[in-house]
């Protein structure tokens, strides 16, 4: 199911698992497609994302078929298999995965036969049957999780009651993928837990298969990730933890920290003394700083879980006044939305903003101009800017797609990465 | 003779091909003595296919709509033509820089199953329903293509319903064609076909056709129409930033010529036989050879030999004691350059200007065009690689590492991760073209040659995704002879 849309916001299902592998060190993805699906599906995702591009294989670096006409009318298995054989040769990758474009999908090549060949020799090749057609980018992340469940990670891993897995932050989809999963290892690593981001610290399809040890998942996110979590818990016994949102700032981190420690029995004197150290260093900041940022009603275009955390920083942590909250990622289910709204509405002291599912560029341009309520920041992304523009608003880039910054490891993010949105928003003008 | 339509895949022209391992002397020798078979290669990197080039080649246009008939994915590669038309905004002094109007039909597993006409039409209602466009612009897909989408007639369909608007399918469906370039000439293609018609406009004097991609920055497009203007030319700049009104006074002009040499020339060619305007069709402008070659020979078709080397001599007594210098610095170094098919052999030309040494060439495809250049160079250096891909960084990374050339010329990605020093005459933001951006391409590259502190660190922590062995294999491996 897919809706027309005007300047989508990250490409189709193969950009998601192209995102995803490329994130893992030393994993080759291999393309059974048409001659521009590795450049388009790489600009699509991690070409927007603050400049920054799988370090392994990328775009045009990607091993693919490059169906033509004959192989639309012949089939391409035969192309594949030189293409898979070429890349074993000369790539140095731990794994391979093929992808299969719309191409393959619709003559319908049948890419695992062809894989086992391979897989049968004791060469890690790993076939992906999800042509490009059946769903967005975030589709491409489950994908991945689901191919890894089904087909990757071991069962039987001595369990390590010390080890936890982050999901829900989505490679190159999240421009601050990387920050973010770092601000999360450095605070479960100080409450004495091992973190397995996979996709920092040059983690890869080691980490991937031996998963089955973790104690506890950690989603992140409001409403991703549901089906791969309720295969972690019936084939490897990993129960999860779903942490309805990103949490920017003091307030969210911490409870953020606290359901984590709940849910692990961790040491509560540790958790303690961590949260109280850490919430001082952000107040140590904040507190030198006031009356800088002047007072802002706000609103946000972002995916669902930047959304909640801009939203419940600048609202609860900030004092600012919510105004309009639009997710802008495609959201089908209507309970995931239900959640969603609630999370937004949940505020301390703030009114609850009006909260919008629009994913069509016109549609949310239109809701802005025509907000009744003043605002005077937006936080949105590199195509949200020309409505800020437009009517004048202080303008923050700190959503996906993202073309006019680069970024490496900075996040919003955390108890760290509010102080850098805080830094951000200050307008000298 | 019946008229032979050109269908707009550049592999239809015989003796264009894209797969070839070779030298300079043997690829020239070989294509002279017509021994030059097209080929394939049985393991390959990705492509750029055609339909990002028809998309970049018109979204900056005014009072248009951009419809991808197509799922998500295939608008992924517009983000490049997105950021040069809002980058390009800026320079033009435009303060509330505008989206391009890019719908996408998002074709899916219905679609495949049903067709995607229902999405399509809906698109097309909501196109005219927010903008009120002049322009429609409906682009295929490989997923389009192979379901069977009739794009030609619902767009017909769709005209008689929206008269206001001018409804323009294209026909870029990436599997028809390995050479992305058949992307600019399938746009051109359609722009005669549904816009011009044939139709016959009066002529006015000294307007000149100049055709421009997207790469081209704001300071070229500059450099270019100030030196058509002291030919006294009146300067017609598309598609790039133009209009349907500029559009549609191409059959005005009294001559065409272009700044790319894969884009348009197809074009220009049907503009003489359909319009009967004369065209220029030589370089890319990069370098003092190449920038006087293209412009004498703009000058030549609208009979101003004789201005043109009045300016020429003097933008060189101005240049050359400044490429002098240049020259100095870079003199003998040896270069590896890859690119498209326009910006490679303009590289090769302006290295020359410095006179540096090429040792190897990465072009897309090789053809007569590409003969005369290679002609043009074997008179120049004694002995050079020439591989004719398009991109495959895994060839390249192997001839780079086994020629060890001082400087690396094209996309850096690879080269920089061998800790040679890179440069790169692409550059839709900054200077490149003509007198001027010569200078500023030399000190680039001489800076870095001086400077290589940052590649050369980068080699010594970063590692290539290939195996060691690939290096010491013969990097044409994987070509087959003949088609597979």
């Amino acid at each position: 199911m897919s809706e027309i849309m005007e300047n989508p916001k990250g490409g189709c299902v193969l950009a998601g698992i192209n995102s995803v592998l490329g994130a893992l060190d030393r994993v080759c993805p291999i393309y059974h497609s048409g001659p521009g699906c590795c450049m388009q599906t790489t600009a699509s995702d991690q070409g927007q994302s603050g400049h920054k591009h799988s370090c392994f294989v990328n775009s045009v670096s990607i091993p693919s078929s490059n169906m033509l006409e004959k192989e639309v009318v012949f089939g391409g298995l035969n192309k594949l298999r030189t293409t898979i054989q070429g890349a074993v040769d000369i790539i140095d990758a731990d794994a391979y995965f093929v992808l299969t474009g719309c191409t393959a999908g619709i003559i319908g090549d049948d890419i695992a036969s062809v894989t086992n060949e391979f897989f049968e020799k004791g060469i890690p090749v790993y076939p992906i049957e999800t042509p490009g057609f059946t769903g967005d980018s975030n589709l491409g992340y489950e994908t991945v999780w689901n191919t890894f469940l089904d087909k990757v990670i071991e069962k039987d891993v001595p369990k390590d009651e010390k080890l936890v897995n982050v999901f829900g932050i989505i490679p190159y989809h999240d421009p601050f993928w990387s920050g973010t999963l770092e601000e999360i290892d450095r605070i479960l690593s100080r409450l004495g837990l091992r973190v397995n981001t996979f996709f920092t610290k040059k983690q890869g399809i080691e980490d991937v298969k031996k998963s089955s040890a973790a104690a506890l998942n950690i989603i992140v996110n409001p409403w991703i990730f549901k089906g791969p979590a309720a295969k972690y818990e019936s084939k490897f016994g990993v129960p999860s933890l779903r942490i309805p949102g990103l949490f920017v700032g003091a307030t969210d981190t911490t409870k953020f920290i606290r359901k984590v420690s709940e849910a692990l029995h961790l040491d509560n004197d540790l958790v303690e003394q961590v949260i109280a150290s850490e919430e001082e260093y952000v107040y140590h900041y904040l507190g030198q700083s006031i009356g800088a940022l002047s007072w802002k009603r706000f609103a946000v275009v972002a995916d669902a879980n930047a959304a909640i955390g801009y939203t419940k920083y600048l609202a609860n942590d900030y004092s600012f006044t919510p105004v309009l909250v639009i997710v802008s990622e495609p959201i089908f289910r209507p309970e995931d939305k239900e959640a969603i709204i609630k999370e937004i509405s949940d505020l301390e002291y703030a009114r609850p903003p009006k909260v919008l599912f629009l994913t069509d560029q016109y549609e949310i341009n239109k809701a802005i101009r025509e907000e009744e309520q003043e605002i005077t920041l937006l936080v949105g992304s590199s195509n949200d800017r020309e409505i800020a523009l437009e009517k004048e608003i202080q303008f923050i880039l700190g959503s996906f797609p993202m073309s006019e910054r680069l970024i490496f490891n900075r996040t919003y993010a955390g108890y760290r990465g509010s102080l850098t949105f805080t830094e951000d928003i200050y307008d000298n003008n | 003779m019946a008229k032979v339509t050109y269908s707009g895949v550049r592999e239809s022209k015989p003796g264009r091909l894209n797969d070839l391992g070779s030298t300079g002397q043997e690829v020239s020798e070989n294509f002279k003595k017509g021994c030059l078979k097209r080929a394939d290669r049985s393991f390959a990197q990705g492509l750029q296919c055609q339909q990002i080039n028809s998309l970049a080649a018109l979204m900056s246009l005014e009072d248009s709509v951009f419809i991808s008939h197509s799922p998500q994915g295939c608008v992924g590669c517009a983000i490049m033509a997105i950021d040069m038309y809002r980058v390009g905004q800026i320079h033009r002094g435009i303060r509330n820089v505008k989206n391009p109007r890019l719908i996408v039909t998002n074709l899916d597993q219905k679609s495949v199953v049903f067709g995607g006409e229902k999405k399509l039409r809906e698109s097309v209602a909501k196109a005219v329903d927010r903008y009120h466009p002049k322009l429609t612009f409906v682009f295929a897909s490989c997923a389009s293509g192979i379901i069977g989408d009739d794009i030609d007639a619902i767009c017909g369909d769709l005209q008689n319903e929206y008269p206001e608007t001018l409804i323009i399918p294209i026909h870029c469906e990436g599997f028809k064609s390995k050479i992305c370039a058949s992307g600019f000439d399938a746009a051109f293609i359609s722009i005669n076909k549904y816009i011009l018609k044939h139709q016959k406009v009066e002529k006015e004097a000294g307007l000149i056709n100049l055709f421009a991609p997207t790469t081209v920055s704001y300071a070229d497009q500059k450099e270019m129409e100030r030196m058509l203007q002291l030919l006294g030319a009146k300067v017609n700049y598309i598609p790039f930033y133009s209009s349907l009104e500029k559009i549609k006074k191409i059959p005005a002009a009294e001559a065409s010529t272009s700044i790319c040499k894969v884009f348009a020339d197809e074009f220009m060619k049907t503009l003489y036989e359909d319009y009967d305007i004369p065209y220029s069709h030589t370089v890319m402008p990069i370098g003092i050879r190449n920038t006087d070659k293209w412009y004498r020979g703009i000058a030549k078709v609208i009979g101003k030999e004789k201005e043109v080397e009045e300016i020429i001599q003097k933008e060189h007594e101005r240049i050359e004691p400044l490429v002098k210098k240049l020259r100095d610095r870079l003199s003998g170094k040896r270069v590896f350059i890859c690119g498209g098919t326009g910006r490679s052999f303009a590289a090769a030309a302006l290295i020359d200007d410095f006179g540096m040494k090429l040792v190897g060439l990465e072009t897309p495809t090789y053809d007569d065009d590409a003969q005369v250049d290679i002609e043009y160079l074997n008179g120049i250096h004694k002995d050079f690689v020439v591989d004719i891909a398009n991109m495959q960084p895994f060839e390249q990374v192997n001839l780079v590492k086994k020629l060890q050339p001082d400087a690396f010329i094209g996309v850096p990605d690879w080269a920089a991760k061998l800790g040679i020093p890179t440069t790169h005459v692409l550059d839709g933001k900054r200077p490149t073209m003509g007198y001027d951006g010569l200078l500023f391409l030399g000190n680039k590259i001489a800076d870095q040659l001086e400077n290589p502190g940052f590649n050369k660190k980068l080699a010594a922590h970063v590692k290539l995704p290939y195996k060691e062995s690939w290096y010491s294999e013969d990097a044409f491996k994987y070509i087959t002879k003949g088609e597979n």
